[in-house]
């Protein structure tokens, strides 16, 4: 049960960090594609 | 624990309140041009990357009110609280990408869902629309404003109103100059900065207060229905109400289409899929600090819900994380608020002047002006609405009706070719109507009355679900799961719902503004709309590289692609 709450409470940091991980790779990655295609990013 | 709130320095607030705002100017200062481009202003090269574009949207759709309600239904509503806050929050994003790339494929050079309306009825259909965008864009802009105010103040000797100005200026600062562009390219920073503290300060709280070993001791201090993760409370009161918002609040919200008109049309699914996700794992891990609260016995000072979260940072951290924090909720304010301004700035610029007044001989260099002047007087306008601190209710009670009674008419105007100018028209204001004699009771509900509207409002449940499963499932399966809700809904509604008139009335909204619109449209004699003279009739001001899948317009000047904009 402890463990189970434990879980429950902490996987949602976790996700936010998942999704803060890909959204950074995410903008380098357009950002190199954007500098390449000379163009900007926004 | 200590209960009382941290106090900083009235010079430690304003250094990092020029911290946060100075850095989100300069950040602004690379990508600013002495000329800028009107159709960017609104909508960006309409090719925004993925990650930019689901930054974006996470960041937008966060506002301050998201940690504080979602903080003060976990402390309501024990286990399940936090859930039924940001779940249904992240739905909202969901549930619009299909329609958003239906849209996108009927206008790819739209920049406001007003544009698209406008195309395919007119002004009094796309001026309703662009109605409620505005009326929600200030509503949340003050409520932004608001909650800059109360945390300057609750956390430092500066006033509220003091708080209330640094944040309109900030804002205004940043976003008047570059718009949209601006308001996209510091929604990543923010969001960057706001996730990176989410992930310390949630873990940070829950090891502080003892970890899982200290949480589960306290679900004895809570109630059967608070230690539920199926509670019935927690559905009924805060999980329904939301559920039923969710297709109205995508729709009837500018900041959203405008991120529609502006990614890549190829990454509006991953980025609407990852903006859900961020969304809902931020706010529901901030949620969880009311749960905190709740099972260690914490009493929110003042009784003010809002002061759960500070508190408990207050009382179980150090001050750098209360500082953490501090920029925490300023970032996803002043993310929420440039995408207001921005979103009014667009409506202003598209919508008012260049649909309405200038008529398809739209200057740009003049809508520039427009919008930039928009920003200001929605900024003055939030500010002063905000420092005298209105009761806001009966606005935000208007406005969720105007949302929930468009809902209908918009999708179906962009799917079915029969839909007329005057069923869209006609069904918003007689569910208008409707919608207020529900809500305000103004006939008995008892009786054959109260069972019109149980009815109408068995309808509207049956048209949630429907569109819902229609816009991932098609025309059939959005047909059944709508007629089996309907059925259900009759079955288990009708006799009692008109005790519940806030949901009676909303979901009165829907189901009026369907029915009134279905039978005009297929009573009407006007012949079938062809959905190509959309795409026609909705370009861009600036002459430009275009975006791709808008080829054929390529080949045609700006002035000759105006002129098709009626």
């Amino acid at each position: 049960m402890t463990a189970l709450y434990g879980f429950y409470v902490l996987i949602w940091p976790a996700l936010t960090l998942g999704v803060l991980a890909l959204i950074i790779r995410a903008v380098l990655r357009d950002r190199r594609k954007a500098k390449e295609e000379q163009r900007e990013l926004v | 624990m200590n209960s009382e709130l941290y106090q900083f320095s009235t010079l430690t607030v304003i250094l990092l309140l020029l911290a946060f705002y100075g850095g989100t100017y300069l950040l602004t200062l690379g990508i600013r041009k002495k000329n800028e481009d009107a159709d960017a202003f609104m909508v960006s090269n309409h090719r925004v990357g993925f990650g930019i574009g689901a930054a974006s949207m996470t960041a937008t759709w966060i506002w301050a009110a998201s940690f504080y309600a979602a903080a003060t239904s976990g402390y309501t509503y024990g286990v399940s609280g936090p859930i039924h806050y940001g779940l249904w929050g992240a739905l909202m994003i969901l549930f619009i990408y299909p329609f958003g790339r239906r849209f996108r494929k009927l206008a790819p050079n739209a920049h406001t869902l007003g544009e698209l309306i406008h195309a395919r009825h007119g002004s009094s259909s796309q001026l309703i629309l662009a109605l409620s965008n505005v009326l929600g864009s200030v509503i949340s802009l003050m409520v932004n404003f608001t909650a800059a105010g109360a945390l300057v103040s609750v956390l430092s000797p500066l006033s509220f109103q003091a708080g209330v100005i640094i944040a309109g200026v900030g804002v205004l600062l940043y976003t008047l100059w570059s718009g949209f562009r601006a308001s996209v390219l510091t929604d990543f920073a923010q969001l960057v900065a706001l996730m990176a503290i989410a992930i310390v300060i949630i873990p940070a709280v829950f090891f502080s207060m003892g970890g899982p070993t200290e949480l589960v001791a306290g679900l004895d201090n809570l109630t059967p229905e608070q230690a539920s993760l199926f509670s019935m409370d927690a559905i009924l009161n805060q999980g329904a109400p939301f559920f039923v918002a969710v297709l109205a609040y995508a729709i009837g919200n500018q900041t959203i289409s405008q991120r529609l008109f502006a990614v890549n049309e190829d990454h509006i699914k991953p980025t609407f899929l990852t903006a859900t996700v961020g969304y809902g794992a931020i706010v529901i891990g901030l949620g969880m600090i009311g749960l905190m609260a709740l099972t260690t016995g914490v009493q929110p000072l003042d009784g003010d819900m809002n002061n759960l979260i500070p508190q408990m940072v207050s009382g179980y951290l150090p001050p750098l994380f209360i500082a953490l924090f501090f920029i925490l909720v300023i970032g996803s304010l002043s993310s929420t608020a440039d995408s207001d301004l921005s979103a009014l700035s667009a409506i202003m610029m598209a919508d008012v002047y260049g649909k309405n007044i200038a008529r398809g001989k739209a200057d740009p260099k003049r809508m520039l002006l427009v919008g930039r002047l928009t920003m200001i007087i929605a900024t003055m306008v939030g500010v002063v609405f905000a420092s005298f601190a209105l009761d806001i209710l009966v606005m935000l009670v208007f406005v969720g009706a105007l949302w929930g009674a468009i809902v209908f008419p918009v999708i179906a105007s962009c799917f079915w070719s029969r839909v007329t100018n005057q069923a869209f028209t006609t069904s918003v204001l007689v569910a208008m109507v409707l919608f207020c004699v529900a809500r305000f009771e103004l006939v008995s509900l008892d009786g054959g009355s109260g069972l019109f509207f149980e009815l109408l409002a068995s309808v509207g449940g049956g048209v949630i679900i429907g569109l819902m499963v229609f816009g991932f499932l098609g025309r059939t399966a959005g047909f059944i799961a709508g007629l089996l809700a309907l059925v259900a809904m009759l079955i288990f509604a009708t006799g009692f719902l008109h005790d519940y008139t806030v949901l009676l009335a909303s979901l009165t909204a829907y189901g009026a503004s369907t029915v009134v619109c279905v039978v005009m449209s297929l009573l009407s004699r006007q012949p079938d709309f062809d959905f190509d003279t959309i795409r026609e009739r909705v370009g861009d001001y600036d002459s430009h590289d275009k975006a791709p899948g808008a080829e054929e317009d390529d080949a045609l000047p700006a002035a000759t692609r105006l002129a098709g904009q009626r």
